[in-house]
């Protein structure tokens, strides 16, 4: 959690991935407490409300679950879980863009194509886990 | 202390009225902001809130009681105003701090001796200087640490920013938030520098020309704002039927803010963009001069 907010989204939003981010790159562990709304709330200068909302977004998700009186905790496979939801975003949020981008600036879906092969070629393979 | 309520307050200063038929009700534990220009009677309000000016017509009430001249009320209440220590107000500027902040404490039976003597030490205010000889800052921090360390249920803070510099604002903002989570006030603030307080407000109180303009969940007036611009008859197209605010025009290119009602959505499929809004570009939008 050592991002900063943006003006772009919603800060509960921001607030929800920050965590889930914080889960896919180790740094929240499983069944490992998450900061308090009162501690984000301090922490990033927001409203505590502002905060709950976030959270409340991960629990309904099942990434983050309550423990009555000591807070809230990384679900047991909640790395599972987020990965699943981010891959099927993933559809929305850059496949749609990337092709109403196409459309507007004239370039087909060929065209497309043969720019993703182009820069698997050239790219170094990245690693995966 | 659970709500106070303003039942159509009015404030006339000869046949001007500043504050007009003006409802509101404030709940316990939340932070409110209270934005407007200049001269659209923050200030006003708040000294009516606080019993520190008389309203010419309507009623402030605490949990049902009138809190004019009713001194159990307003030992719940604290507005903390800008200290003015002009030269025709001698026994003001010559007050030391650590004086004015005992005097302070007097009002408050809860006073926070202990927070109002750290927030002195982080704020690197001298108790023993005289309130005439403090920067603009170094006021807005005396009044800060009143608001603070006075307890008070419902608090609150005119401008309390204003000459702070940026690390001092933020030092601000975090200590408000500790206090606030730790005891569930209600604190009302006032703020021209809107952007940086739009995270800490839960809900935004609008004020124009004396009236209550809009009171709304911070997060979900932001939601359905949204500024839509393109070519002037698909922007047209794209947001009939909608509540629009600060139109410009110039060329064929045309962009508009749009404020979604309930149930309503801003089509798909025109080529226009569509950008979220922050909490100052709503408020110019609402409140800005026409073209």
């Amino acid at each position: 959690m050592n991002e900063i907010l943006t003006q772009e989204k919603s800060i509960y939003l921001q607030i929800a991935e920050m965590i889930e981010t914080d889960i896919l790159r180790g740094i929240l562990l499983e069944e490992e407490r998450v900061p308090s709304t009162n501690e984000l709330a301090k922490q990033y200068a927001i409203n505590p409300a502002t905060a709950a909302k976030g959270i409340n977004i991960l629990v309904e998700e099942g990434v983050l679950y309550k423990k009555r009186g000591i807070g809230m905790f990384v679900a047991e496979g909640a790395k599972e879980n987020i990965l699943g939801r981010r891959r099927s975003a993933f559809y929305e949020n850059y496949i749609k863009t990337l092709l109403k981008e196409a459309r507007s600036i004239g370039l087909d879906r060929e065209q497309v194509i043969a720019m993703i092969r182009g820069q698997e070629e050239t790219a170094e393979p990245e690693k995966q886990e | 202390m659970e709500t106070m309520n303003c039942n159509k307050v009015t404030k006339r200063y000869g046949a001007n009225a500043v504050i007009k038929d003006f409802d509101l009700t404030l709940e316990k534990g939340k932070i409110y902001g209270l934005i407007g220009r200049n001269g659209a009677g923050k200030t006003t309000l708040l000294s009516m809130m606080s019993a520190q000016n008389p309203a010419s017509e309507g009623s402030v009430t605490l949990d049902g009681e009138n809190i004019w001249e009713n001194a159990d009320a307003l030992r719940h209440i604290c507005f903390a105003r800008e200290i003015s220590p002009s030269a025709n107000q001698n026994s003001l500027a010559n007050m030391r701090v650590r004086d004015y902040l005992k005097t302070a404490s007097w009002f408050y039976p809860a006073w926070d001796k202990e927070l109002a003597e750290k927030l002195v030490k982080k704020f690197e205010l001298d108790g023993k200087k005289r309130l005439g000889k403090l920067s603009k800052g170094m006021l807005s921090a005396v009044t800060i640490i009143v608001a603070l360390a006075s307890k008070a249920d419902f608090t609150f803070l005119d401008e309390p920013v204003a000459g702070l510099d940026v690390v001092m604002r933020e030092y601000f903002y975090r200590v408000l938030l500790e206090e606030y989570t730790n005891s569930g006030r209600t604190f009302v603030i006032s703020t021209h520098i809107i952007e940086e307080a739009a995270d800490v407000f839960e809900e935004v109180i609008i004020i124009k020309e004396g009236a209550l303009l809009l009171k709304e969940n911070t997060t979900e007036l932001l939601e359905r704002a949204y500024r839509v611009s393109g070519l002037i008859e698909v922007v047209d197209e794209a947001v009939k039927g909608l509540k629009c605010y600060h139109e410009e025009k110039s060329g064929r290119a045309k962009s508009v803010t749009v404020l979604l009602g309930e149930g309503e959505r801003l089509p798909e499929g025109y080529d226009v963009s569509i950008q979220p809004l922050t909490l100052q570009n709503v408020f110019v939008a609402l409140c800005g001069m026409e073209e």
